[in-house]
């Protein structure tokens, strides 16, 4: 009975978080416009105006969504709490930085604080499963790696967040990977939050694909990617998302590494990438420019935007592969 | 496709440095013990743990920066020297 149940339950998470982020999405974006609050679309010709912080309809997905897992997972309520309240410090970090940017150094600090609920109501497990070492005793220092977690996975889906439809297109094959490993492990609860996560980012890939009618801001890369960092530690999947998350943890450390330190993308002179007269893409041939994602992708050659986000969907189903390869090994070795 | 395959291979070879890593790490820096006779032994044998694994993780953070810097390196020079 209960394996009857169990998909649908999940199946019915999942398609009320869409049909709220779906619904949620136009009057976020209608609203946004009202108000003035637009960014440009930077990689086009036309440099079109498009409403900006529709991350919202991300978190009211997800905020109904979680509802309805109370609903259907009552006995999960510490984990499905702690969730909620990280995605809603983060969102509110990021409804800040949308309306008054702050700054490079700020930013990550802020971030970390997105996970006081998941160390507040312990809903974590100190012991982290590594391939071939095994499950790892880290009683004392887990608690102190929660924040930098939570911090790395928000920044560094932010900083991937620079295509039509890449945040969300990207996440969206993490959440399925993150969700098919926990169910495999029986695991429904946080897999049904990875579930919800998926049907959220599906939702709002549709109006942020290329070419993009929304932008969600740093309220929707914030709040999704420490909804991502939630999820390796509520669902102890934390060395299967590190592997997952290869080509977000790449953009950042690597631009990061390349412009000498955290920078606001306003303090950094010179640009990763060129748009040609033709509409394409093209790397920067400069040396002190910043390597990114994107630049690595052109560096062959120049490529159109729904293209280069094409590739960086590619590389993140292949360290999803990887990543369900690593669930693999370390279970093997166990 | 094409074009990614440089960067699915260093995908690949990230991967598979980082599981050489953990390998290390297994033989290594989890065998450092203090003893768990005090609190102050089992939180200095946690922290050292911490410290070798953070150091080896630097290392393959280094080796990835290596191998990404020398394909863009590479290959715009290769492009620059074309055009």
């Amino acid at each position: 009975m209960l394996d009857i149940l169990q998909p649908t339950t999940v199946g019915f998470v999942s398609i009320v978080t869409f049909i709220a982020t779906f619904a949620a999405t136009p009057i976020v974006a209608k609203a946004m416009r009202a108000r003035g609050i637009t960014g440009k679309d930077v990689h086009k010709l036309a440099k079109n105006e498009v409403p900006e912080m529709c991350g919202l309809a991300i978190i009211i997905g997800l905020v109904v969504g979680v509802l309805a897992c109370v609903i259907v997972f009552p006995a999960a309520i510490r984990a499905l709490t702690a969730f909620l309240g990280t995605v809603l410090i983060a969102g509110a970090i990021g409804v800040v930085d949308d309306i008054h940017p702050l700054g490079a150094r700020s930013k990550p600090v802020l971030t970390a604080l997105a996970s006081i609920p998941i160390i507040a109501l312990r809903a974590y497990v100190p012991f982290p499963e590594i391939p071939f070492v095994g499950v790892v005793r880290l009683t004392i220092v887990y608690p102190l790696l929660i924040p930098i977690a939570i911090a790395v996975t928000s920044n560094s889906i932010n900083m991937m967040d620079v295509m039509n439809g890449a945040m969300p297109g990207t996440v969206a094959i993490i959440a399925i990977t993150a969700a098919g490993i926990l169910f495999f492990l029986g695991n429904v609860q946080i897999g049904s939050l990875a579930a919800i996560l998926f049907a959220a980012m599906l939702a709002f890939y549709y109006f942020n694909r290329f070419p993009s009618k929304v932008f969600g801001g740093d309220t929707g890369s914030l709040s999704v990617g420490a909804a991502v960092g939630a999820l390796a530690i509520l669902g102890r999947l934390e060395a299967v998302l590190l592997v997952a998350l290869i080509p977000h943890i790449m953009n950042a450390f690597y631009g990061l590494a390349s412009v000498r330190g955290l920078r606001e993308r306003r303090e950094i002179l010179q640009r990763p990438t060129k748009l040609l007269d033709n509409g394409l893409l093209e790397a920067s041939t400069e040396k002190g420019a910043p390597v990114t994602l994107t630049r690595l992708i052109l560096a062959s050659g120049p490529l159109g935007e729904r293209q280069i986000v094409r590739s960086m969907m590619i590389l993140t189903a292949i360290s999803s592969i990887l990543a369900v390869a690593t669930y693999w090994i370390t279970v093997a070795v166990k | 496709m094409k074009q990614l395959l440089p960067l699915a291979a260093i995908e690949v070879f990230v991967w598979l440095f980082l599981l050489g890593i953990t390998f290390v790490i297994s033989k290594g820096a989890v065998e450092i013990n203090f003893g768990t006779a005090s609190l102050a032994a089992r939180v200095a044998t946690q922290t050292a743990r911490v410290v070798a694994s953070g150091g080896l993780v630097l290392i393959w953070l280094l080796g990835w920066k290596k191998v990404t810097d020398s394909y863009l390196n590479r290959t715009l020079s290769r492009k620059r020297a074309n055009f």
